[in-house]
């Protein structure tokens, strides 16, 4: 398993499209995307858990890939987060 | 009169059409088969995407890009796996389609009602919106056409869910009028921008109308009335013409230059609040940024934002402005606002204490990082830094100095930034007035904050019930002030600008003109209004009611005058 803590940047957080944009882009890897956050684990290949997280602009999350792809996932998890999610 | 939330200005006159529930009963136990059900339920959601991506077309085409995005948050939110996958698995355990799609969108709606956040909680009701609709598909029941309702109908619904207001058609909708729901919600956006009247959250109204029942919807004030007595109905007939009128002469100053009567040039701008906001200034038709608060950036967080975060919004804004000018007001913290991660003592008087440009120099590695963010952005617009709450010459020379050393810094690592970037001062404190002409020597421009500069020259806390009446522009000594400040600010040959709430006070707006005053810089939605009152002033008039003004004693005998001179 691989994974990186990031720093949410995006005005608007998890929202429905940031939250749609992740979650799409997470689903065509074969690895397990999760997202930790403040104590609890999210799926992140589905945007009701996303959005479901809460996770608002400044908030620390870990996202952690497990699986054949998963440095790539992780890759492309940290560039979109990074890159503000489309916001 | 009932009362309910102003949602969308303006004044509708029409015809009550209640919107009513439908009945969406079934019987629990008539699951037929784990296959029969999901191959139901698989149907209704074909269907449902279907009709739902239909919907989001047409909404594009007639209203609008953004208002199309919540209905396709329908499909995404449909296509989730821990959506249909969660129905689909409670299916198997033999219940009915119904009675799957209805657990597991009530799951949702209650973790999404619950959240403290109000963008958030409104994906319950998207929701909610996602199962009435399925719901009614695996029942097979119709909905109502709101496209085909008469001309002249006022809307009358519990909510009104996305789906429905899509297919509200402006031409025969002249109201809305719901129980619940507020000014962000769902409704209320698609209310303004469709621009029909809309008072939401009125207790109880589809009990209390209905239908054909006569309406009006003051969506300006938040009042309705039902069946009103023959003097309200002329009375507000007149009122939704006078509204018209204004609006289509306001409409005449879009795309146009901000001139008075005699044809003098004056500038403005916008204040905005978030990067984000800059668009709205432009579609507003702001002529520039003459205050973009930084404080969001620092508020509802546990940390300091990085210098990438400060950079990324300040270039936001300044991009979405493209040539125009971006004053960036630097951290005004302290006072009422609050930020828990900076630990700032409880003070006796936080408004006198340790707050703005002063807890900045206080600290100045952090106030580094802002300038620094702010002189990166500077590369790709127009931007200006602005100081709150200076009160003397060496707080405006110590922010240059700062401002400088960043300056080498990134000279010598080879990033870009405008060397010629302005500094000026926020001009709201009665010290940094008295002394204006020495601040004009060293600053490259001034902007009036009207909020603080009141409240400091009259020594008055506005949020104390038993003081607030001493608070007002229009007191001799804040007007002696502002003049004060333009006049030295002018005499030097600087701009003066000004970014308080008085900037777009019709009745402040004739004295400003005949102070001097460069800069108007407001809030969006009032660009349009202040641009039309400067076209009214010539400099002459507005020179002739000042002298008068300023010979007044009281502030009861100026806002008379200027409330009787007043041009809108």
């Amino acid at each position: 398993m691989v994974s990186q803590k990031i720093i949410v940047t995006n005005e608007q957080g998890m929202h429905m499209r940031p939250a749609s944009v992740f979650s799409q882009a997470m689903s065509k890897y074969a690895s397990s995307v999760k997202i930790q956050f403040n104590g609890t684990e999210y799926d992140a290949k589905s945007v009701m858990m996303l959005m479901s997280a809460c996770i608002k602009c400044g908030a620390e999350i870990e996202i952690q890939c497990d699986g054949a792809d998963e440095a790539d996932a992780l890759k492309e998890a940290i560039n979109l987060v990074e890159s503000g999610l489309g916001d | 009169m009932l009362n309910g939330i102003a949602a969308s200005r303006g004044i509708g006159i029409g015809s009550v059409c209640v919107i009513g529930e439908t009945d969406l009963s079934y019987d629990k136990n008539k699951a037929k088969g784990v296959t029969e059900e999901k191959a139901r339920f698989q149907k209704a959601v074909r269907d449902f995407k279907e009709e739902t991506m239909a919907m989001a077309e047409d909404v594009r085409k007639r209203i609008g890009a953004k208002e199309a995005e919540i209905l396709e948050g329908h499909l995404v939110m449909i296509s989730d796996p821990s959506m249909a996958g969660e129905m689909e698995k409670m299916m198997e355990t033999g219940q009915c389609a119904e009675a799957a799609v209805e657990a597991v969108c009530d799951m949702f709606i209650g973790m999404f009602s619950k959240m403290d956040d109000d963008m958030m909680r409104q994906r319950a009701s998207d929701i909610g919106d996602i199962k009435v609709s399925l719901l009614k598909l695996l029942l097979g029941i119709e909905d109502v056409d709101i496209r085909h309702v008469a001309p002249g109908t006022v809307l009358v619904a519990k909510d009104l869910t996305p789906s429905m207001t899509s297919q509200i058609v402006k031409e025969n909708v002249v109201g809305i009028l719901t129980e619940v729901g507020g000014k962000t919600s769902h409704s209320a956006i698609l209310a303004r921008s469709l621009e029909i009247p809309a008072v939401l959250s009125v207790p109880n109204i589809t009990e209390l109308v209905k239908n054909k029942d006569t309406a009006i919807v003051d969506g300006t004030e938040g009042v309705v009335y039902i069946n009103p007595e023959g003097d309200t109905l002329s009375a507000y007939i007149r009122k939704r013409e006078d509204f018209i009128r204004k609006q289509s002469e306001l409409q005449g100053f879009l795309g146009k230059e901000t001139v008075t009567a005699d044809g003098e040039r004056v500038e403005l701008f916008c204040n905005i609040g978030t990067p984000k906001d800059a668009a709205k200034a432009v579609e507003c038709d702001g002529e520039g940024i003459g205050l973009f608060r930084t404080e969001f950036l620092f508020m509802d967080r546990s940390h300091m934002p990085t210098e990438e975060e400060q950079f990324a919004a300040y270039k936001q804004a300044v991009t979405t402005m493209g040539t125009r000018a971006v004053i960036i007001r630097t951290l005004d913290i302290g006072g009422d606002k609050d930020i828990p991660y900076l630990e700032m003592k409880k003070e006796e008087n936080p408004f006198l204490g340790y707050r703005a440009v002063r807890y900045c120099l206080g600290n100045p590695e952090s106030y580094r990082i802002q300038l620094r963010a702010i002189l990166r952005a500077s590369a790709f617009g127009k931007i200006k830094i602005m100081v709150p709450l200076v009160t003397c010459v060496e707080e405006l020379r110590s922010v240059k100095r700062m401002v400088e050393e960043q300056k080498r810094a990134l000279e010598k690592e080879g990033v870009a930034f405008d060397k010629e970037i302005e500094v000026g001062c926020m001009m709201e404190t009665p010290a940094a007035s008295l002394i204006a002409d020495l601040l004009a020597k060293e600053a490259d421009f001034f902007s009036i904050g009207t909020n603080d500069l009141t409240q400091y020259t009259m020594s008055v806390d506005r949020g104390n019930a038993d003081v607030a009446y001493l608070y007002s522009t229009f007191q001799p000594s804040v007007l002696r002030s502002i003049k004060n400040i333009i006049e030295e600010g002018r005499k030097a040959g600087i701009p003066v600008g000004m970014c308080g709430e008085a900037a777009a006070d019709p009745m402040m707006i004739p004295l400003l003109i005949a102070f001097g005053l460069t800069e108007f810089s407001v809030n969006p939605v009032l660009v349009l209004s202040a641009r039309c009152t400067i076209s009214k002033w010539s400099v002459k008039e507005a020179r002739e009611l000042a002298e008068r003004v300023m010979a007044l004693t009281t502030e009861e005998e100026i806002a008379a005058l200027l409330k009787r001179e007043m041009r809108e």
